[in-house]
């Protein structure tokens, strides 16, 4: 049984609180938010704040060796940095025949938005659609001989770390990369700002005065690998990748149920396939947009499935932004980097209670304090819900 | 191991039989795709038998093209101070597969796969795979894509990516009393430098 745990060998990861793990981890632990006034997307709405990743697109094409990159996806690049990341975990023995499976909604438009009426140039590449970004991550590398795209709006990169956990388990591979990439968009930023979830001010989820999202970007990505195939080779082991669950909450297309019946759903299928009790969780990631509907019907759910006396919970999305499409996986990231330094990430810009909300978590926790077991939790557009159990590997 | 069976496939859905699957009042807020891919899972589920499936999935190489298109030209003509909230409530990928389970009262999983030539059968193998294994005992598997005037007057104005004017659905369940047409005995999907490959492997009854 224990042999056939699927295991976390590997993490690269780009957000706006840092362009690899270590800058990643060090502002998580502070609290040092990355969400602040546009710099790359050229937005006329510079009243809004975003989590932009600091980096211009050249100097992502310096780091991967990429010239001519002027039409080059930034979706394609900040998961190419992310993928990079990863894979330096494996030895270049190993660096074949592996499998990518990448979450994306964005894809190529924030190209497509600089060109169009014009379409693409005949050569692009990555060209406009999600699988093609992916492709192109995956040529880039040479190292995948599978690849995939899930594109479940903002739960899209930890669709595709279940997805991958399927494929270890279905016996398709024993190493699957597995993430999401996000860039900012004109074309998205606007769309959220017509259905009037933006918020002016850095988002504060959980707080009474929250008044919606700030829209983020990033990419992670994991190494997913049989737990009979690390211990083989010898690999260091960061996590296990213990529970998966994903349900639609069939409400609505943007908005969640008020019980959040899509929410539980998901946490309450993470804990059953983890085998796993409520009360085994030490910590949640919430998905926690800072919306008023998503946080409270978000709450209504971790109520009902954990009670009044609930572990602690925290949304990270005033550090980094909402990040879409790459949350999900972005903060699967930040859970491995809080379990294996031991401490929690604390939910900033929270400061006064919402009765129809959870009270996050906002102060340090002692730093002697165990944490076995974190669920983390992504929901998306159409009511795509889902939720992962990390437990720590021992 | 479970065996997987395929016990209802659709497509080509009438004009006539859209009607007749979905209300007048529901099918004008929905664009000629989101109709389409309704109507066609609804066919398949009824010809199947199976009303509540464990899963739904969707594979779209553009997803809803047409309504992204529509905020495109909404901002190359009113730039940054247009506001298309159902456009763009319309205009994510998962848009279809989400309208599937809204409609049918169902919770089960949901995902939209959006890779490409293989977007379909990465969706099929995912449900393949939970067959399988036990984790689910039935899914909806569905194929949509729309051609919209743009594309077919610049069929590489996105780029060189190759996709139809589709709809189709399939039920893929583990009992072969469901009526099974034929078994899936294997979905392989293979990716080479850039390029996809996907093989249906199948067994005749």
């Amino acid at each position: 049984m224990t042999a056939d745990r699927v295991v976390i060998t590997g993490i690269g990861l780009v957000s706006a609180i840092g362009s690899n793990l270590s800058e990643n981890l060090a502002n998580l632990r502070q609290g040092k938010s990355g969400v602040s006034e546009m710099e790359f997307l050229g937005s006329e709405h510079k009243g809004l704040p975003v989590g932009e990743v600091k980096l211009s697109n050249r100097q992502m094409c310096e780091m991967l060796g990429i010239v001519d990159g002027e039409l080059v996806s930034r979706t394609f690049l900040l998961g190419a940095l992310a993928v990079k990341e990863a894979l330096g975990f494996l030895p270049p023995v190993v660096r074949g025949g592996l499998a990518l499976v990448s979450g994306t909604t964005v894809a190529g438009m924030d190209v497509t938005e600089k060109l169009y009426p014009e379409p693409l140039p005949a050569d692009s590449d990555p060209v406009h659609d999600c699988g093609s970004n992916t492709n192109s991550i995956a040529k880039y590398f040479g190292c995948f001989d599978y690849a995939t795209t899930i594109s479940t709006a903002c739960s899209s990169a930890l669709n595709s770390l279940i997805f991958g956990k399927r494929l270890i388990e279905g016996g398709v591979r024993d190493i699957v990369v597995a993430g999401g990439t996000e860039a900012l968009s004109k074309f998205h930023l606007n769309g959220f700002k017509s259905l009037m979830i933006l918020d002016e001010r850095r988002c504060r989820p959980f707080d009474k005065t929250r008044a919606g999202l700030n829209l983020g970007e990033g990419a992670a990505f994991m190494v997913l690998e049989r737990e009979s195939s690390a211990i083989a080779r010898n690999a260091s082991i960061l996590a296990v990748l213990s529970g998966a669950g994903n349900a639609c909450d069939a409400y609505h297309q943007t908005a969640s149920s008020p019980g959040g019946e899509g929410a539980f759903l998901a946490m309450e299928r993470a804990l059953a396939s983890a085998r796993l009790a409520p009360a085994d969780i030490d910590y949640i990631s919430a998905h926690g947009t800072g919306t008023p509907d998503n946080d409270a019907s978000e709450s209504a759910a971790i109520k009902r499935l954990f009670g009044q006396n609930h572990p602690p919970v925290s949304s990270t999305k005033a550090l980094t932004g909402h990040t879409t499409s790459a949350s999900g996986s972005i903060e699967a990231a930040f859970c491995i980097l809080a379990m294996n330094n031991r401490f929690l990430p604390k939910n900033a810009g929270f400061s006064t209670p919402d009765e129809s909300c959870i009270t996050p978590l906002t102060s340090d926790v002692a730093p002697d304090c165990r944490i076995d077991n974190v669920m983390c939790n992504s929901f998306g557009f159409g009511g795509n819900d889902s939720s992962i159990i990390l437990s720590r590997y021992e | 191991m479970n065996k997987v069976y395929v016990s209802a496939i659709a497509n080509k859905v009438s004009e006539e039989e859209i009607r007749s699957l979905i209300s007048p009042a529901k099918a004008r807020r929905l664009g000629m795709l989101q109709k389409r891919a309704l109507a066609t899972a609804l066919k398949a589920l009824a010809v199947s038998g199976i009303e509540m499936p464990d899963m739904i999935l969707n594979g779209t190489v553009m997803g809803c093209i047409e309504t992204s298109l529509r905020i495109l030209d909404g901002m190359a003509s009113d730039g940054e101070k247009v506001a298309m909230p159902t456009a763009f409530m319309q205009s994510t990928h998962n848009t279809v597969a989400s309208l599937i389970a809204i409609h049918t009262g169902n919770h089960g999983y949901n995902a939209t796969y959006s890779h490409g030539a293989v977007s379909f059968e990465c969706a099929l193998q995912d449900a393949f795979l939970s067959i399988r294994s036990g984790q689910a005992s039935s899914a909806l598997v569905c194929r949509n894509d729309e051609i919209t005037p743009l594309m077919r007057q610049n069929p590489k104005f996105f780029g060189n990516v190759q996709f139809s004017d589709v709809s189709e659905a399939w039920v893929l369940t583990a009992n072969r009393d469901d009526g099974a047409l034929f078994e899936i005995e294997d979905i392989v999907i293979t990716h080479r430098n850039g390029t996809d490959s996907a093989e249906i492997v199948k067994s005749e009854l």
